[in-house]
């Protein structure tokens, strides 16, 4: 009998661990279909040439080719400059509505409004712009009509490197306004208390307490906001047309395009983007985890 | 005039009357505590002490200097909050140290006060950890050395043992009064806990809807509470109501019930509705030895609490409690008994109504 009952007994554990597992199953599913497959799918195309024989050219043309050097350049300029600036003004813009003390009302439609434009990207948001600021633009229209300024004559171009850096903070400050909130929200009121206790002016306390406190959720948001811009494809094609090289307009050049169509070299790129892209990710996750350990 | 003198004080939040017309004066090294319920202005009052509130009128003098208007940062008062709020992103050292390095002392003092601190609270070993690698207890302790590294002028503790667990709780409650009686600092001690204030304090102050209901040592607010509020908020009590039949002899009779009391309530006369309180462990079995209070009573429920057995028996129509220390060769009567219990004349206490 007992020997009957030893295998049936370890097939309920199998069958209980097995249900256990079986919740998982979409995010499994998810991450093999739209994460592992496509990347090492894209990995192992970046090390084959046209006819599917192994080569290291594609990489080769990563550092050697100079189109590609300067279009990965811009576009670790520009997300640089988006994520800097868009956090430097997503903190301030978080703090008004934790500590600040903006009324609660306000707090709710600010943190909506996040959460809404920091998807609102692409298309729509290219031409929000065009017909905001362009030459033809209201705002740019009333500053020359009403107040006599033209921006455009001042040196102000929608299309360029500040025009593109301007569109992308839309969407970038929100998503620092959505992740700051909260750590600022868990600033606990006893440490100002506390630090003030001490004889601390509220500037020591911001300087000795708070912002070391929050640096590591600051610098990790920032890198996501990095990783965020330096994936956009749509708003940049959209509104400057391709004429700043971003890495992500180059690569659909080199995957889909006319007159540069060479795929494996675009697999490469696409290699080199996610590697930048991770670098940014394990930046942030891991500056956050810092951040998590202080705050809980 | 104590050390710290606190003078009509009131704080008033909106249309909320918080603490009203508080009165009270500290003599310098005494350890005092405000009990009280929550939301009776325990807190509110030690905040005005540290700087956090201003009083809405009345005034706050320390050592002879008015600090009721002076900003937290200017004052020399150490906090302990009941959440601890050491800085998470600095280590035990740091956080000591803290409060010098803002004052900016040289460095080698700053280390000798904090080596200082970490050996009068045990926390050498501990020295280089951040506040996520210690246990509350220990937090707790780190937060002590932190405030009185700046060798404060009063020492405010705010609920510092309610997050902790019952058994650091009270070792850590014996720490605290160690350490302020070995530095003779001036201490006042915010808790909810009847009896952390009764085994801690040089006096307790007990609150009462933002006033000062009492103010005795844990001795004088056990034994002689002045107030039914007091009575029934410290230790565990029987009250009743009786009806006066002698006020100069402190004749009370219950439920057809005679007992007889020492303490005399002024203004009453005979045929007053008074309230009567008797603690648990005033009350005994009747020897033959004949006491003032000899009553019959009927057994009703017997509940043992460890150290303690909890008699609930009946006198006339009125339950009351009766505490008797445990040991395992106790001889209790049966349930339903009927049998006598005494009490003397001090433990009926005649309470102020109001």
């Amino acid at each position: 009998m007992a020997q009957i009952a030893l295998p049936a007994s370890r097939r309920s554990t199998s069958t209980v661990s097995a249900k256990k597992w079986l919740g998982a199953l979409p995010f499994f599913l998810f991450a093999i279909l739209f994460l592992i497959w496509p990347s090492a799918r894209l990995m192992i195309d970046a090390f084959l040439d046209g006819q599917g024989r192994f080569t290291l050219d594609n990489l080769a043309q990563l550092f050697q080719n100079q189109t590609i050097v300067s279009s990965y350049l811009l576009s670790i300029q520009i997300s640089a400059v988006t994520a800097i600036g868009g956090g430097i003004f997503g903190f301030f813009l978080a703090y008004s509505v934790t500590i600040g003390g903006l009324p609660k009302p306000l707090r709710s439609m600010l943190i909506t409004f996040s959460a809404v434009a920091s998807n609102f990207a692409g298309v729509p948001l290219a031409f929000a712009f065009v017909a905001t600021l362009g030459r033809t633009g209201f705002i740019t229209a009333i500053l020359k009509n009403i107040f006599g300024v033209n921006i455009y004559t001042a040196g102000f171009n929608l299309y360029s490197f500040l025009g593109l850096s301007l569109t992308y903070m839309y969407f970038q400050f929100p998503l620092m306004v959505l992740i700051m909130a909260p750590a600022l929200d868990a600033l606990k009121k006893e440490w100002r208390e506390a630090a003030e206790n001490l004889g601390a002016t509220v500037f020591q306390y911001w300087w000795h307490v708070a912002l070391p406190i929050l640096m590591p959720s600051i610098l990790g948001t920032m890198f996501l906001l990095f990783a965020n811009s330096f994936g956009a494809y749509a708003t940049a094609y959209a509104l400057t047309g391709g004429s700043l090289p971003l890495i992500t307009i180059q690569l659909r050049a080199q995957i889909q395009g006319d007159v540069l169509h060479n795929p494996s070299l675009g697999y490469a790129m696409a290699m080199g983007m996610i590697i930048v892209m991770a670098v940014s990710t394990i930046g942030y996750i891991w500056l956050q985890s810092r951040s998590e350990r202080w705050l809980k | 005039m104590g050390y710290l003198t606190l003078s009509k004080i009131s704080k008033q939040f909106a249309d909320a009357v918080v603490v009203q017309d508080f009165n009270l004066s500290i003599e310098k090294g005494e350890f005092v505590s405000f009990l009280g319920p929550s939301g009776c202005g325990k807190t509110t009052t030690l905040r005005m002490v540290a700087g956090f509130e201003v009083p809405t009128s009345g005034q706050i003098i320390l050592d002879g200097a008015d600090i009721t208007d002076k900003a937290p940062n200017q004052r020399n008062v150490g906090m302990i909050f009941q959440a601890y709020a050491l800085f998470p992103n600095m280590t035990v050292v740091q956080n000591i140290g803290f409060g010098l390095r803002i004052r900016k002392e040289p460095e080698p003092a700053i280390k000798e006060r904090v080596a200082e601190m970490l050996s009068l609270t045990h926390l050498e070993k501990h020295a280089d950890k951040y506040p996520y690698q210690l246990s509350g207890g220990q937090q707790q302790r780190v937060a002590l050395a932190r405030a009185l590294a700046n060798h404060p002028q009063v020492l405010l503790l705010d609920e510092p043992l309610s997050a902790l667990d019952a058994k650091i709780r009270v070792s850590l409650r014996s720490e605290i009064r160690m350490i302020q009686k070995k530095l003779g600092i001036t201490a006042i001690f915010v808790t909810h806990d009847q009896e952390e204030a009764l085994s801690i304090s040089d006096r307790i102050v007990v609150m009462n809807e933002g006033r000062e209901e009492q103010v005795g040592t844990p001795f004088e607010i056990y034994n002689f509470p002045k107030t039914a509020f007091v009575a029934n908020f410290v230790g565990t009590l029987n009250t009743a109501e009786a009806e006066m039949v002698d006020p100069v002899k402190g004749i009370v009779k219950m439920d057809g019930v005679q007992f007889e009391s020492a303490n005399q309530v002024e203004g009453q006369k005979r045929g007053d509705r008074v309230s009567i309180a008797i603690r648990p462990e005033r009350f005994s079995f009747a020897s033959e030895q004949k006491k003032a209070n000899v009553v019959d009573c009927k057994i009703e429920n017997i509940t043992f609490l460890g150290s303690v057995v909890r008699i609930q028996i009946t006198i006339g129509r009125t339950k009351f409690n009766m505490d008797t220390f445990n040991n395992p060769f106790l001889e209790l009567p049966k349930i339903g008994a009927v049998t006598q219990v005494t009490c003397s004349r001090e433990a009926v206490l005649i309470l102020d109504r109001q």
